[in-house]
C-alpha cells in the first residue's frame, strides 16, 4: 500500500527531470507547456503524498485495533490458563538463567542442528529443563530453507500438497517359448523374449479437500514393437469424513476382487501374473470406471463389505462386455451391447475379515463376485465367484519387516453364459464353467531377501476338444529368489515351468523360462497396505 | 436371511452397548514409548492400546486389519509423527474411518510437534540411506523431550475429556516431578563417562547422547538402513580401537552377532538397549526403561 504512492512518486520526479533536460533549448511555446507539465506533475505529487498520509493514517488505525483486539487475547488465553494447561514452551519463553543452566555437550553433530544456548560451567544439579528441544512452531521441512543451489524437494518434506512417486520396473526374459505374449497371461508380465518395460508407473495421491482423498496412477507400458501406450490405470476419488465406518469411492478404479487384482504389479511377490487372474478377470484386472461403498463392520474383530459398479467394458471388463480381439469373444463375432440399464452394469461385492491368530500371526479371509453382462448375446451374463485366504507370520523382533512368512491362495470360478454371438451366427449356445486357483509362499529370510514357491492350475470346460490354445487346461510350478537392496529397490530371478495339456487337437506343450526382474522406485514413501 | 439380519443387528447392537458401556477414554498409541505416557497421564481414566510391539522395528510395522478396528473406536491417537509410521500407518488411518482422530483433530496427537528435531538433513537424498527430511524421531530417549510430550498428551486428553481435565494435569505434574528427581540419579551416574565415544549399530541414540553427554558419532551400519558390509566394520574397528570405545549398543532387532564379532576384536561390550518400554524385562514404565539403559550403559562403560 505504501509502496504504490512511493513508485508514483519516483517516476513523476523522474519524468519531471526528463522534461528539464529536454527543455535545454526552450522555444516560448515549449517553455510554457513544459511549465504547464511541471505544474501538472506537482499538483499528481501533492495528490500522492496526500494519499501515501491517508494510508499511514488507515495503518496506524489498524495497528491500534489489532493492539486491542491482543488485549482482548491475552486476557481470554489468562482466563484459559487457569483452567488449562500450558502449551509445550517455545525456545524464548524460559527466562535467561534457565536457558545459560543447560548441562554441555561435546558432540558436534547435534551442536549442528539444534545449537545448545551457551553456558559452559558445569551446573551442580543435573539439569531438568532444556529450552532447546522444544520449539513454538512444528518441525521445519528443511534445515538450510529455500535456496537457489539446493534441489526443489517435492516430496517427503511434509509441505507439499500431494504425494510423488515413480516406479520402474524391468524384466530380463528368456524362455523356451518363442511367442511369450501367448505363455503370460498378464498385461505387465513379461512379453517377449529379451528386454521388457511393462510397467513405468507415475502415482500420485493426496488429501483433496477436507472431505476427500484422490489417487491416480499413470502406467506407461512399451510393447514388443518398443512403442509407449499410457494407460489411465487409477484415477479416484475417495471420501475421508462419512460416518458409521462408511466410504465412498468414485472414479476409476481397480475392482475389489480377491487379493492380487486390486495391488498394483510392483507389490506383488512375482513377476507375472497367476494364471487364473489373467485368464478369468482379464490380462489387466477387472478394473474401470464406476463406484464403490464400503463399510467397516462395528464388529471386534476386522470385518468390511464392499460394494463396487462398474460398467464392465472394454479390455479391462475382460469376462464381460469385451467385444474380443478383431471383434471375436469365445469364437463368437460379438455384439456391441450398450449399456440400457442398471442391470447392464457389473457388479461387484466382497467381504473380507482379519483375526490375530496371535500377537505374530495374522489370518485375512475374503470372498468376492462379479456379475455382469457379456458380448456374446443379447442377453447373456457372466459370474465369477472367487475365495481368497492369506496368512502372515512375522517376527516379534523383526528388523527392517524380516523375517516373515506369508501365505496367500485364492481360487476363482467363472460362469460364462456364450450366446451364439452377433445375427445368431453361432450354432449353438453354451455355458462355460471354468475354474482355477493358485497357492504362493513366500519366506523372508533375512533382511532383505525373500524366497517363493507358487503353483497355478487353470481348468477350462470342454478342454479336451478345444483348438484354442487360450482353452487349453494348464498348470504352473514357480520358484524366485528376490533381494531388496533397500525397500526402494528390487532384484527378483524367477524360473517358471509351464505345462499346458494335451488334448484332441493340440499337442502337450511344456515351456521353461527364467525372468529376471529389477525395479526402482523414486518420491515419496509408500505405505505397505496388508 | 431373516435370521442372518437378525444376528446381525444384535451384534451390531451389542457392539455398541459395549463401547457406551465403557465410558474411559480409548486412546490409541503407535508405539509403546507414547503408550507408556498415556498411562502414566491417564490413570484409571483411559484405556490405552498399542499398535506396535516394544522389540520390532518402528519402522517396519505390519498394518495389520485388527488396528482398523482398534483406531475405528479411539478417542486419541498418539503418533510419532516426523514419517516415523509413514510406512503403516496411513493405509490404516484411511480405512479407520475415524473423524475424532483426523489430521488436526484435538484427538490426534503427533508427538514431534513442538520438538525440534536433530539431525535434520539438508538435502534429502536416499544415496544417504534412510534418512528422515524431517530430523531424527528417535527423540522419546531424552527424558526431558518426554516431560514435553507428555505435556502435549495431558493436555490432547484435557480437550477431549474436559471433566477429568484436572487429573490428567495433576498426573502430568505428578510425571515432570518424578522425571526431574530421576534426572539427578541418571545424571550423576553418567557423570564419570562424560565425552567417552559409544558405538551404536543405527543412528538411533543422539537424543540420548546429547542428554547425557557422550558421543556417538560411529556405527555399524555404514549408512542408517544399510546392512554392515565387511570393509566398513574394518574402519569401525579401527576408530573404536583408536578411540578406546567400551560399548557397542544394539537393539532387539539388530543382529547381534555382527555387534558380538566387532566386540570380540576391539574388547568392546555389547550392550542390549531398546527404544521401547517392554522391551526390556521390567521396564513397562517409562522412569523403569530408561533406568534399565542408564544402568545397562555404565555397567559395560564401568568395566
Amino acid at each position: 500500500m505504501r509502496f504504490f504512492p512511493s513508485i508514483f512518486s519516483i517516476t513523476a520526479a523522474a519524468l519531471f527531470q526528463a522534461g528539464a533536460a529536454f527543455a535545454q533549448e526552450p522555444s516560448p511555446k515549449a517553455q510554457t507547456e513544459i511549465q504547464l507539465l511541471q505544474k501538472q506533475m506537482l499538483e499528481m505529487q501533492t495528490g500522492m503524498q496526500q494519499m501515501q498520509a491517508q494510508h499511514q493514517q488507515e495503518i496506524a488505525a489498524l495497528k491500534t485495533q489489532v493492539e486491542s483486539q491482543q488485549k482482548v487475547i491475552d486476557e481470554f488465553q489468562k482466563s484459559v490458563a487457569s483452567t488449562a494447561p500450558p502449551m509445550p514452551a517455545g525456545p524464548n519463553d524460559k527466562p535467561p538463567a534457565e536457558r545459560g543452566a543447560l548441562f554441555p555437550t561435546t558432540d558436534a553433530s547435534v551442536v549442528a542442528a539444534a545449537p545448545p544456548p551457551g553456558g559452559s560451567s558445569p551446573p551442580t544439579a543435573f539439569p531438568t529443563t532444556d529450552a532447546s528441544v522444544t520449539t513454538a512452531e512444528p518441525p521445519p521441512a528443511s534445515a538450510t530453507g529455500f535456496s537457489l543451489t539446493a534441489p526443489i524437494t517435492l516430496v517427503g518434506g511434509g509441505k507439499t500438497y500431494m504425494n510423488i512417486s515413480f516406479d520402474g520396473q524391468f524384466a530380463a526374459a528368456f524362455s523356451t517359448e518363442r511367442e511369450l505374449d501367448r505363455l503370460e497371461v498378464g498385461d505387465h508380465d513379461p512379453q517377449q523374449r529379451g528386454f521388457n518395460a511393462r510397467n513405468v508407473e507415475l502415482a500420485l495421491d493426496g488429501a483433496v479437500d477436507p472431505y476427500f482423498q484422490g489417487f491416480a496412477n499413470i502406467v506407461f507400458k512399451l510393447d514388443n514393437e518398443n512403442e509407449t501406450s499410457v494407460e489411465a490405470e487409477e484415477a479416484f476419488m475417495q471420501t475421508t469424513a462419512l460416518p458409521w465406518g462408511l466410504q465412498l469411492k468414485g472414479g476409476q478404479f481397480f475392482a475389489a476382487f480377491g487379493r492380487i487384482n486390486p495391488q498394483h504389479p510392483h507389490v506383488w511377490d512375482f513377476a507375472d501374473a497367476p494364471l487364473v487372474n489373467g485368464r478369468l478377470l482379464g490380462p489387466d484386472g477387472l478394473r474401470g470406471v464406476g463406484a464403490q461403498i464400503s463399510w467397516v463392520m462395528p464388529f471386534t474383530w476386522y470385518s468390511q463389505f464392499i460394494f463396487g459398479v462398474q460398467n464392465g467394458n472394454g479390455g479391462t471388463g475382460f469376462s464381460f462386455r469385451n467385444p474380443g480381439e478383431d471383434g471375436e469373444f469365445f469364437g463368437r463375432t460379438t455384439l456391441d451391447r450398450k449399456l440400457r440399464g442398471v442391470q447392464d452394469f457389473v457388479f461387484i461385492p466382497r467381504w473380507e475379515s482379519s483375526f490375530d491368530l496371535s500377537p505374530t500371526q495374522t489370518l485375512l479371509l475374503g470372498v468376492s463376485g462379479a456379475f455382469g453382462p457379456n458380448d456374446t448375446g443379447a442377453s447373456t451374463r457372466t459370474q465369477i465367484y472367487g475365495a481368497d485366504v492369506f496368512y502372515k507370520w512375522k517376527s516379534p523382533h523383526a528388523e527392517g519387516g524380516f523375517p516373515f512368512v506369508k501365505w496367500q491362495t485364492e481360487a476363482l470360478l467363472r460362469r460364462f453364459e456364450a450366446g451364439r454371438g452377433a445375427d445368431d451366427a453361432f450354432p449353438v449356445s453354451e455355458i462355460f464353467t471354468d475354474w482355477g486357483a493358485y497357492s504362493q509362499l513366500v519366506w523372508g529370510f533375512e533382511k532383505g531377501w525373500t524366497a517363493g514357491l507358487r503353483g497355478d492350475y487353470l481348468h477350462f470346460e470342454d478342454s479336451r476338444v478345444t483348438d484354442d490354445s487360450e482353452r487349453q487346461s494348464r498348470w504352473r510350478a514357480s520358484a524366485n529368489l528376490t533381494w531388496y537392496p533397500t525397500e526402494f529397490s528390487k532384484l527378483r530371478l524367477q524360473y517358471n515351468h509351464d505345462f499346458l495339456e494335451a488334448n484332441e487337437f493340440l499337442d502337450r506343450h511344456d515351456v521353461d523360462s527364467l525372468f529376471l526382474q529389477f525395479e526402482f522406485a523414486l518420491g515419496s514413501h509408500a505405505a505397505h497396505k496388508f | 436371511m431373516n435370521k442372518l439380519l437378525l444376528t446381525l443387528t444384535t451384534l451390531t447392537v451389542s457392539a455398541a452397548l459395549a463401547a457406551s458401556a465403557q465410558a474411559k477414554l480409548a486412546v490409541v498409541a503407535t508405539l509403546p514409548d507414547y503408550a507408556a505416557l498415556a498411562t502414566e497421564i491417564g490413570g484409571d481414566k483411559v484405556d490405552v492400546t498399542v499398535l506396535a510391539k516394544p522389540t520390532e522395528d518402528p519402522h517396519f510395522v505390519d498394518a495389520r486389519p485388527s488396528f482398523v478396528v482398534k483406531l475405528r473406536g479411539a478417542d486419541v491417537l498418539i503418533e510419532g509423527g516426523a514419517e516415523l509410521e509413514i510406512g503403516w500407518l496411513p493405509p490404516l488411518l484411511q480405512n479407520a474411518r475415524n473423524a475424532k482422530i483426523e489430521t488436526g483433530a484435538p484427538g490426534r496427537v503427533v508427538a514431534s510437534q513442538g520438538i525440534r528435531l536433530m539431525n535434520v538433513p539438508a538435502n534429502a537424498t536416499r544415496a544417504e540411506g534412510d534418512v528422515h527430511a524431517l530430523g531424527n524421531p528417535h527423540f522419546m530417549v531424552d527424558p526431558i523431550i518426554a516431560k514435553a510430550v507428555a505435556q502435549h498428551i495431558a493436555q490432547a486428553f484435557s480437550a477431549v475429556d474436559p471433566p477429568n481435565a484436572a487429573a490428567y494435569l495433576a498426573n502430568d505434574k505428578k510425571f515432570e516431578t518424578s522425571i526431574d528427581a530421576k534426572l539427578q540419579e541418571w545424571g550423576k551416574a553418567m557423570l564419570p563417562f562424560k565425552g567417552a565415544n559409544v558405538v551404536a549399530y543405527h543412528d538411533s541414540w543422539v537424543y540420548f547422547a546429547h542428554r547425557f553427554g557422550f558421543t556417538i558419532d560411529t556405527f555399524l551400519e555404514p549408512k542408517p538402513g544399510i546392512p554392515p558390509s565387511p570393509s566398513h566394520l574394518a574402519e569401525v574397528i579401527a576408530k573404536m580401537k583408536a578411540q578406546k570405545s567400551k560399548a557397542i549398543i544394539v537393539e532387539p532387532f539388530h543382529n547381534r552377532k555382527i555387534a558380538e564379532k566387532v566386540a570380540a576384536s576391539t574388547g568392546a561390550k555389547v550392550v542390549d538397549l531398546a527404544q521401547f518400554p517392554g522391551a526390556l524385562p521390567n521396564t513397562a514404565t517409562y522412569a523403569a526403561f530408561i533406568d534399565a539403559l542408564i544402568s545397562r550403559l555404565t555397567a559395560a562403560l564401568g568395566s
